[in-house]
This record gives structure tokens, C-alpha cells and sequence, in this order.
């Protein structure tokens, strides 16, 4: 039986997001804790005015636990290198038993945490020279969530929150799409999807809770296309006001939606043409299945001895290029004669599942991206 | 009964407790008994005469639930929510002589819970916390019931179960939690009791599982469910065959049963006349006007993505009529585009025409092939539209 305790650190209750379970769990141990100490329980206010608060960066220093991301230059060689104050970032650190992670010098109140989010974006994330770019990932995904720590921590909500948790998602979508081709133990997408959809469901939890932020439409939007075809968030979609609705963005996801739902992925990839650059890093894992129904479909209704459909026009509609879609018909038992498909009903078959790797789709998505850098990105700029 | 005294009432409690009338001390427990309107027992600390009454835990019991009726009285449900709590602490802690009251306890509860967050957001907020508190507190009940084995089935709290059940998908229901149904149904289903519970409990669970089932897009059960809700629904509660029908309509549609006029209009449910006839008729304009015109209240019923499946059939309703028109087996694709465009679809072109056909032959509605390089659908010359109710 699953139980639901209301959350300690943040109004609303419930931890949010299908992931945030086991982080939830970590957290209401320490629930009870806080309980226990101090019973009329106050929000703490954090003190620290760096990135990093200096007790850490003493305590890492001395055990040689910095990122070479944030060592002093010239340092590297050293016994102990030293740190880099102005590149030093607060690392994420599970919850545990008897440890306190409510003191204020150790957390940093909301001005100099968007600070550091912009660091992270603009300086790591963003930079030319620092490679490979899945350690860029680990780092800053690391970072981020220890960002959104001190904000439950703190109850952080509004405004603060909302320009955190944009950037937060924006830059987990990009790492989604970008990182889509590499291996497991470089990449864990399952890992990423978690945190996304957690720091998604929170960030329209902030906007349902009133005020103005300007860019709702967007986000809205883009958790329709990251959750194509769940009932969840489509009813969700359905409960914004027809304003909202009406926004060439949320229609746009909405028109797509609709599609995925009479099962038409022809309209579908129609639709994700005119997606901009993130909309479709935030479809692009549904494209995989997508192209499959297209040849499911096509298997059952074009599934005649005499017919024959000419691979180009196929690959029209699947937005691929000839190779990757003749290689996606031979792994759906769809057999390519030449310059023709030949659909059989009889023939068509599931490849066995993890077979079908994802993969980076120039068409539909690194094309929209046009000029923009990482950092136009991920600021919301692009 | 409506202006006893204090000790009067805990006599009758009293009374009740000792010659084990479990609907009679439910009643006295119940805020559906006109006793709860008394002012005389609107008490806002009637700790000490109830310990000069009843033994423990009767006392706080009593005493919390005439505090409950002081809350009331004073609209103020945040605190009758929290006495009730207390009442419900210890409903279940009886044998099951006392299942009654625990249900009237529960009842309670939940509306309570529900009045409270209402109080509470007063248009602004977060929905569920109170609910969610509440879901606990019966599920704490329910996990005594459930756990309760003793030898003869007659003296058994199982009895308890499908009542606690409903009160929990309510709350669920409306705090959209539905994937928390998911093991209370698989409690019910392990039961042998599930045959011989009440019918009007079994009715209710079955129109929450027929919901959910049909959340979950399994249509087949979905129908045997609500269909089984509203045929054994009272007769006296046209308001919930109503609430059945909502569910039930789209449902049936699916699977390709129309309801008639005279249904629709015998429960007060027009706006889905439009959707009924636009669908037989296969008019896609008529149905999205339809489906916007009503769109308030199908997506408060939560029903509207539902309806929008229904676009599959109202397709091959259109294309049948293409087919009728034509009177041949081979049917050139640009005819269908046509119907389309006279329908006003958007944008749509002759790659969509066959992806559209493409998911109808898949889907069993059509039995036939398209033809790429003669740009024609060849249809079967036997029954090319099979009935719906065949289909899926």
C-alpha cells in the first residue's frame, strides 16, 4: 500500500513526479526527525552567499573530492589542488540519518541560487573547452539537483522557483535529445526522465498556484510533447484556460496530441516539422515508436501481393534519411526490394525490445536549432 | 429526539453499546440524524460527561463527535474534520456488530475532509492535502478489516471492506490519484465475499472500477462494469443511473452501440445527442462542433478525450458512405480526400487519406488494401464495413 505523508518543506503535501519516490522517502526520514528536534518546526533561511558553501570546499579540498571542473588553475598538480571559489558549486548529497541538512550556512537563498544555475549554464554547459560533454552533464546535473535541495529545504515558491526550475528543465531536455546515442553507462535516460518529469510536474505546480509568468505557454507545451499521448497530462492541458489553450504553442502540442491519439502518425511528424528546436527534443523520444506505428500501419493496410510502395516516398514520411528508414523496415520484417517497400501483413514483426536504439534525428530536430548556442538554449533565448 | 438532553443522548449511546445495535449507534453517531442539529449537544468540551457515561474508549469517542457537531454549527469544518479524526481513530477498534458505525464515522470523514479543503482554498491552492489525509485515516480502517481473520465469516470486519473501498475511490477520484485504486481492486477481486455484499456497494465499486477501467482504455470490461451499475442501480436514483450514463454512453459508442433519443433525454444528457448522431451519420464537422459546443461539460465529466476516440468510427462511417456512393470495390483514394475536405478537416492530404484507411484496416473496420501505385482502396467484395459490435 502506498502511503502518502504530506512533505515538511514545501506546501502542497505529496511529493510530486512519478520519480521523486525515493527521494521523497529520504525526505520525510528526515520529517520525522525534524520533528523530534524541534516541534514547532521554522523554514530555514539559508546564509551562504557563494556558490559553495566554505565548509564544503575546505572538506573536499582535503579530501581531494573536487571536480576538475572547479580546480585552481595550476593547482592540478598539486598533493591537495586547490579549489576555484568563483567555479566551485555545492554538490548534491543524500539525505541520511543524523545528518542536518537545515543549517543556513550551508544553504543559499534564492538570489544565489539562480546565480549559480546561471553559472552552471552559461559557464559549464555552454563551454567550448570543456569536453567530453557527458561529464559536462553528470556535473551539472549534479549541481542542479542540489539547487533544487536547498530550494525544498527552504520553501523556496514564486518566481525564484519558476526561473530555476525553467532553466532546470530546458537544460535537461537538450541533455535528453543530445545525449540520446550514448551508451548506458555514459547516458541513463531513465535517470534524466525522472528528474525531468520531477522538476517538470513541480514547475506546473508553481504556475497553478497563481501569478503571472510568462512563459507557462512554453512549458505547457512542452509537457504535452515530452508526455505524448498520457491521459494525465492531456487532462491537465484540458483544465487550462481557454487563453492558454489557444496559444500557437500549447495548439501546436495539443494538434499533435490529437494526432498520436487517432493514431495517425503521418499527421504526427507532419506536425513535428514545425516544432522549434526544444518542442522537439522534448517529441523526439516518441519518435522511435512513432515510425513503428507508421509501418504497422502501413504493413496491415498495404498488405497485397501485387502492391509495392517506392522507399522514397517512405522515407518522406518517416523525415529520415533512405539508410536509417531501410534499416528500420528490415528490423520490422518490412522488406525493401530496391527502390520499393514491399508491406505484408503476415511478414511484419516486433523487434526483440532494446533492439532499436534511439537515435539522433537531423530532420526533425538538430535542423531547428539553426545559430542558437547552449546557452540561447537552454536561457530560453533561442 | 431532536431536543433530548445531554444525558438523555448517553443513555441512548449507552444503550446502544450494551445490546450491540450497531445501526441504532450509528445513527446516534451520524451527522445524516437530525440529533447533530440539537443545540443542547452542540458542546464544545463534553469530555466530562461522557467519562461519567461510557466506558473507553466510547467517551472520546462521543465526546469528539459531539465537538464535531459544535464545529458544524459553527461552519467551521477544518475543525470538524479534525475532530472527526478522532471519532474515526476508534470506530474500527470494535467487533464487527459495530461495522455500522464505522461507516457512518467514515462517511463523515470524507465530507468533512472535502468541506474543509473547501474552506480552506477558497479559490486558491492546492486540492487534495486534507483528502489525502483523510484517504489515510480509512485506510488504516481498512487494513484492520482486511486483516481481520477470524473463523466465522458471519462475525468477520471483511463485511467492512467494499464500503471502505467506495469511500476511498471517491477520494481518489477527485484528488486524481487513480493509480491508488489499482491494489484495493486487487483486494476486492482476491475476496470471496465480493458476490455478497450489498448491492448498493457493489454498485458503486462497479461504477468506480467501470471508470477507471475506462481510464485505462479497456472499453470491454469497462462496459460490463457500468453496465452492471446501471442495470442494478435503484430505480429511486435517477441522479446516479445519470452519473453511470455519462461513463457509460461513450463507452457503449466505442463499441459501436448508439444510445437512442429517448435515453438521452429521459436523463437529462442532450449534449450528447449531436455526438450521437454525428458519429451514426459519420459527419466529423457536426461532431467537432459537437464536442466544442459541450466541451465545459464533457472535460468536467473528464470524459472529453474519450469522445475524441469516437473520431476512428465517425472515419469509417464517412468512408462507408464513400463507398455506398461509389458502388465499386475500388475506390479511388482522392474520393475520400474529397469527403474530408468537405468535412473540413485541416490540411489533410492524400498521405493522411491512407494513413487514416491504413488504421481502419488495422483496426478491423474496413476489410481491404490500398493501392499506392493505383492510388485506390480495393475493398472486400463480402462485408468490406463489418458492424462495429463485431469489430475491437
Amino acid at each position: 500500500m502506498e502511503k502518502r505523508g504530506s512533505h515538511p518543506w514545501r506546501r502542497g503535501g505529496g511529493w510530486r513526479g512519478r520519480g521523486g519516490r525515493t527521494e521523497a522517502k529520504e525526505w520525510r526520514h528526515e520529517q520525522n526527525e525534524e520533528k523530534q528536534s524541534r516541534p514547532n518546526e521554522s523554514v530555514p533561511r539559508g546564509t551562504c552567499m557563494s556558490m559553495c558553501p566554505a565548509r564544503e570546499v575546505r572538506e573536499r579540498e582535503a579530501q581531494r573530492r573536487l571536480h576538475r571542473f572547479e580546480i585552481l588553475a595550476g593547482t592540478e598538480g598539486d598533493r591537495l589542488p586547490r579549489a576555484d571559489l568563483s567555479r566551485t558549486v555545492k554538490e548534491y548529497s543524500r539525505p541520511a540519518a543524523g545528518k542536518d541538512s537545515t543549517r543556513p550556512a550551508d544553504l543559499r537563498p534564492p538570489p544565489v541560487l539562480f546565480k549559480t544555475v546561471c553559472f552552471l549554464i552559461n559557464d559549464i554547459a555552454a563551454s567550448p573547452t570543456l569536453q567530453p560533454w557527458t561529464e559536462v552533464y553528470d556535473f551539472v546535473f549534479d549541481r542542479l539537483r542540489c539547487i533544487r535541495q536547498d530550494m525544498i529545504i527552504q520553501r523556496v515558491s514564486g518566481s525564484e522557483c519558476v526561473a530555476v526550475l525553467e532553466r532546470t528543465v530546458r537544460f535537461l531536455l537538450y541533455a535528453s535529445y543530445h545525449l540520446c546515442e550514448e551508451p548506458l553507462r555514459l547516458y541513463d535516460p531513465r535517470i534524466n526522465e525522472t528528474h525531468l518529469q520531477e522538476s517538470l510536474s513541480w514547475l506546473l505546480d508553481c504556475y497553478s498556484s497563481g501569478g503571472e509568468h510568462r512563459n507557462q505557454e512554453e512549458f505547457q507545451a512542452l509537457s504535452l510533447l515530452y508526455n505524448l499521448g498520457s491521459a494525465r497530462a492531456l487532462q491537465c492541458a484540458l483544465d487550462l484556460p481557454e487563453r492558454m489553450r489557444a496559444s500557437p504553442a500549447v495548439s501546436l502540442a495539443l494538434a499533435v496530441n490529437r494526432a498520436h491519439l487517432e493514431r495517425n502518425p503521418v499527421r504526427v511528424i507532419r506536425l513535428a516539422r514545425r516544432l522549434d528546436f526544444l518542442q522537439s527534443c522534448a517529441l523526439h523520444r516518441h519518435l522511435v515508436a512513432c515510425r513503428r506505428d507508421l509501418l504497422l500501419l502501413y504493413s496491415h493496410g498495404h498488405s497485397s501481393r501485387n502492391c509495392r510502395f517506392p522507399l522514397q516516398h517512405l522515407v518522406r514520411l518517416m523525415a529520415l534519411e533512405e539508410d536509417p528508414v531501410t534499416k528500420l523496415c528490415q528490423a520490422h520484417g518490412v522488406a525493401v526490394n530496391g527502390e520499393w517497400v514491399i508491406f505484408s501483413k503476415a511478414s511484419y514483426s516486433e523487434p526483440p525490445p532494446g533492439e532499436l536504439q534511439s537515435t539522433r534525428s537531423p530532420e526533425l530536430v538538430d535542423m531547428k536549432r539553426g545559430e542558437a548556442t547552449v546557452s540561447q538554449v537552454i536561457n530560453g533565448c533561442a | 429526539m431532536a431536543h433530548i438532553t445531554i444525558n438523555q443522548y448517553l443513555q441512548q449511546v449507552l444503550e446502544a453499546i450494551e445490546t450491540r445495535d450497531g445501526s441504532f449507534c450509528a445513527e446516534l453517531l451520524s451527522f445524516k440524524h437530525p440529533h447533530v442539529a440539537n443545540p443542547r449537544l452542540q458542546l464544545s468540551s463534553p469530555e466530562e460527561k461522557c467519562q461519567q457515561v461510557l466506558e473507553p474508549p466510547y467517551d472520546e469517542m462521543v465526546a469528539a463527535h459531539l465537538r464535531c457537531t459544535y464545529a458544524v454549527s459553527n461552519h467551521d469544518f477544518v475543525e470538524a474534520y479534525r475532530c472527526q479524526t478522532v471519532v474515526a481513530f476508534q470506530a474500527h477498534k470494535e467487533e464487527n456488530w459495530a461495522l455500522p458505525v464505522m461507516f457512518a464515522v467514515a462517511l463523515d470523514l470524507r465530507i468533512f475532509a472535502n468541506n474543509a479543503e473547501q474552506q480552506l482554498q477558497k479559490g486558491k491552492g492546492k486540492l487534495g492535502d486534507m483528502l489525502e489525509k483523510a484517504a489515510e485515516q480509512l485506510m488504516s480502517c481498512f487494513r484492520v478489516c482486511a486483516s481481520d481473520n477470524r473463523a466465522g465469516i458471519d462475525d468477520s470486519k471483511k463485511w467492512g471492506m467494499l464500503f471502505l473501498i467506495n469511500q476511498l475511490f471517491k477520494i481518489y477520484f477527485k484528488i486524481n490519484k487513480l493509480h491508488l485504486c489499482k491494489p484495493l481492486i486487487r483486494a476486492i477481486d482476491s475476496s470471496n465475499l465480493k458476490d455478497d455484499y450489498s448491492m448498493a456497494q457493489r454498485v458503486t465499486y462497479k461504477y468506480y472500477v467501470g471508470r477507471k477501467a475506462m481510464f485505462d482504455s479497456d472499453f470491454k470490461p469497462a462496459e460490463e462494469y457500468l453496465s452492471f451499475a446501471f442495470h442494478h442501480c435503484h430505480r429511486s436514483c435517477q441522479r446516479n443511473k445519470r452519473l453511470v450514463l455519462i461513463y457509460l454512453l461513450p463507452v457503449k459508442m466505442l463499441l459501436g452501440h448508439m444510445p437512442t433519443h429517448q435515453l438521452l433525454r429521459k436523463y437529462d444528457l442532450l449534449q450528447f445527442a449531436d455526438v450521437t448522431k454525428a458519429v451514426s451519420e459519420g459527419n466529423l464537422l457536426l461532431l467537432n462542433e459537437a464536442l466544442a459546443k459541450h466541451e465545459t461539460f464533457f472535460i468536467r465529466c473528464g470524459i472529453f478525450l474519450i469522445l475524441e476516440k469516437l473520431k476512428i468510427i465517425t472515419y469509417r462511417n464517412l468512408f462507408k458512405k464513400v463507398y455506398h456512393l461509389l458502388k465499386t470495390h475500388q475506390l479511388p483514394l482522392d474520393a475520400f480526400l474529397v469527403s474530408l475536405k468537405m468535412m473540413q478537416v485541416e490540411e489533410v492530404d492524400i498521405d493522411e487519406v491512407q494513413c487514416i484507411l491504413a488504421n481502419l484496416i488495422y483496426m478491423g473496420h474496413i476489410k481491404g488494401y490500398i493501392s499506392h501505385q493505383h492510388q485506390k482502396l480495393v475493398v472486400s467484395k463480402q462485408n468490406p464495413f463489418p458492424p462495429l459490435s463485431s469489430v475491437s
